[in-house]
């Protein structure tokens, strides 16, 4: 690091950070395009057809239809962009970039491997380095910005299924917000910090020490939570195909609309991440004690990737619930679970001193 | 930094003020919001900050949005009758009232405090701090609020499910 800081006349803490910043903007982004190919080959692999398998390189170098995210966005690059007649213009264009912008952000927090020392000087694994003061506060406040693209998209067309979309999804998101916010304070409580290094410290090498293990009522509670809030199947209110045409982006066509779906894809990475982080033991190798640099985010990607895998399974393995069962769902069941759950461990920790 | 944030904010407010669309004008308060949480955060209390995104932007501006869209009233009323005494009267009490703010911020210690450096700053505030000041030194208010919140709630759910 000090080696390549001085070749471009940096110190080594901009260059990490600019590293940082590429790694992980670069790395979201791009995952996210890869997902959306995933989601397509998953699809069809759960549904027993072969999916897009014939976007080539050049016409000739055809890797299983990898460059189908490329050519997709190629494609939308070149589409014909409208803004309906009576759409609000202004808002009608800065609704994709106020959905992508919350969801890029929200990875900024998460440690996505071990610190390390170099030349007497200790490198963080994450874009805000530990001891911010704002720690997993700052997902939770950046997640409860996403309600607005979805929001601003849905106004702005001016169109009732749009709107209709709009409101669904952001009362979703309103009321699942309370659920996991609750089941995250009971981590905070059992590990004592409110960091991501102290949440993932906290939960040490073992996998029976792991959050998931010790709490799996508010697991379960997070996990339900995540969907309603990046508005994925079981719980996509925000599109529902077959109730209002595609709810919030029925108007948005071109580069609009894939900036608005990759937002999506971008909240099912920091989703994932967050799962992996507060409940899997983030960058922790099982029966590692210290695991090498490399390792630990090896680790760390396969843990959040299996989770943006389960997103995809469950997309296309459960039907969409109706809108009273997810509120029923929402206020009746998740909340008290969550309740119960946050009551327990304050309990045991009483008890324990 | 401070100058952008500051900006951002007054900017947030006046658009809010002079926005004729009822929807603008929300997502004008919302970039006031933002402004005044990157204040908290040079103010070294970034737990201040996330909870007012969180509380603020994330959760009141939103089901403000909401209802506005639910009732679907996009033009602005028109007022049917002006009254020149209540603009007078309005700007004569938000003329004292802004006097007695800027009287109580001069006078408070916190400004004083803004002038020590070095190795006197206090420390950033932290989650920890913020509950043992709830629940050591401001027990009483914090039970207060948390019953005149909790009595509102009971009220709203009594008020729009009558047939319960």
């Amino acid at each position: 690091m000090d080696k390549l800081a001085s070749l471009l006349h940096t110190t080594p803490a901009i260059a990490w950070m600019v590293a940082k910043l590429v790694i992980v903007f670069g790395g979201v982004f791009s995952l996210a395009a890869l997902w959306t190919w995933v989601e397509r080959r998953g699809s069809a692999m759960i549904q027993d057809r072969i999916g897009p398998n014939r976007a080539a390189l050049f016409g000739k170098i055809k890797i299983i239809g990898l460059a189908q995210p490329l050519a997709d966005g190629i494609k939308f690059f070149f589409k014909e962009d409208l803004v309906p007649h009576d759409a609000n213009k202004a808002l009608f264009w800065l609704a994709p970039f106020l959905a992508l912008v919350p969801a890029l952000m929200g990875f900024a927090v998460i440690p996505f491997g071990r610190s390390f020392m170099s030349g007497g000087q200790e490198y963080h694994m994450a874009l805000l380095d530990p001891g911010n003061g704002m720690g997993l506060l700052y997902p939770l406040a950046i997640g409860g910005m996403a309600v607005y693209g979805v929001l601003v998209a849905a106004w702005s067309s001016n169109n009732k299924w749009s709107i209709l979309g709009g409101m669904r999804a952001s009362a979703a998101m309103v009321s699942y917000e309370i659920g996991m916010s609750l089941a995250v304070v009971t981590i905070f409580m059992t590990a004592g910090g409110y960091d991501p290094s102290e949440v993932i410290n906290a939960q040490g090498h073992l996998p029976w020490a792991w959050n998931v293990v010790r709490q799996p009522l508010g697991f379960i509670v997070f996990f339900t939570c995540m969907f309603a809030e990046t508005n994925r199947l079981p719980f996509d209110f925000a599109e529902g195909e077959s109730e209002i045409v595609a709810g919030f982006n029925t108007e948005y066509g071109s580069m609009k609309f894939s900036l608005l779906a990759l937002a999506e894809y971008c909240h099912l990475m920091t989703a994932s991440a967050l799962m992996a982080t507060l409940y899997f033991g983030g960058w922790q190798v099982p029966f590692v004690q210290n695991p090498a640099v490399m390792l630990s985010v090896l680790s760390f990607l396969v843990k959040m990737l299996f989770f943006a895998w389960v997103f995809v399974w469950i997309r296309w393995t459960l039907p969409r619930f109706r809108y009273d069962q997810l509120m029923h769902l929402g206020w009746k069941v998740m909340l008290p679970l969550s309740m119960a759950n946050l009551v327990f461990h304050a309990w045991r920790m009483s008890q324990g001193h | 930094m401070f100058i952008t944030f500051a900006l951002i904010t007054l900017l947030g407010a006046l658009g809010m003020l002079l926005q004729k669309n009822v929807v603008v004008a929300g997502l004008c308060m919302v970039a006031a919001f933002f402004g005044v949480a990157g204040l908290f955060v040079l103010l070294a209390n970034p737990v201040a900050a996330a909870l007012q995104i969180i509380v603020y932007t994330g959760a009141i501006m939103v089901l403000v949005l909401f209802v506005i869209m639910m009732l679907n009233s996009h033009e602005e009323e028109k007022a049917q009758v002006s009254h020149p005494v209540q603009r007078w009267l309005s700007v004569t009490l938000i003329a004292a009232l802004a006097f007695g703010a800027v009287k109580l911020v001069l006078g408070s210690k916190g400004l004083t405090a803004l002038a020590v450096t070095g190795a006197e700053m206090p420390q950033a505030m932290t989650l920890q701090k913020i509950g043992t000041t709830l629940f050591a030194d401001h027990l009483l208010g914090f039970e207060v609020a948390g019953l005149v919140l909790l009595a509102a709630m009971i009220g709203a759910v009594a008020l729009t499910k009558r047939n319960l």
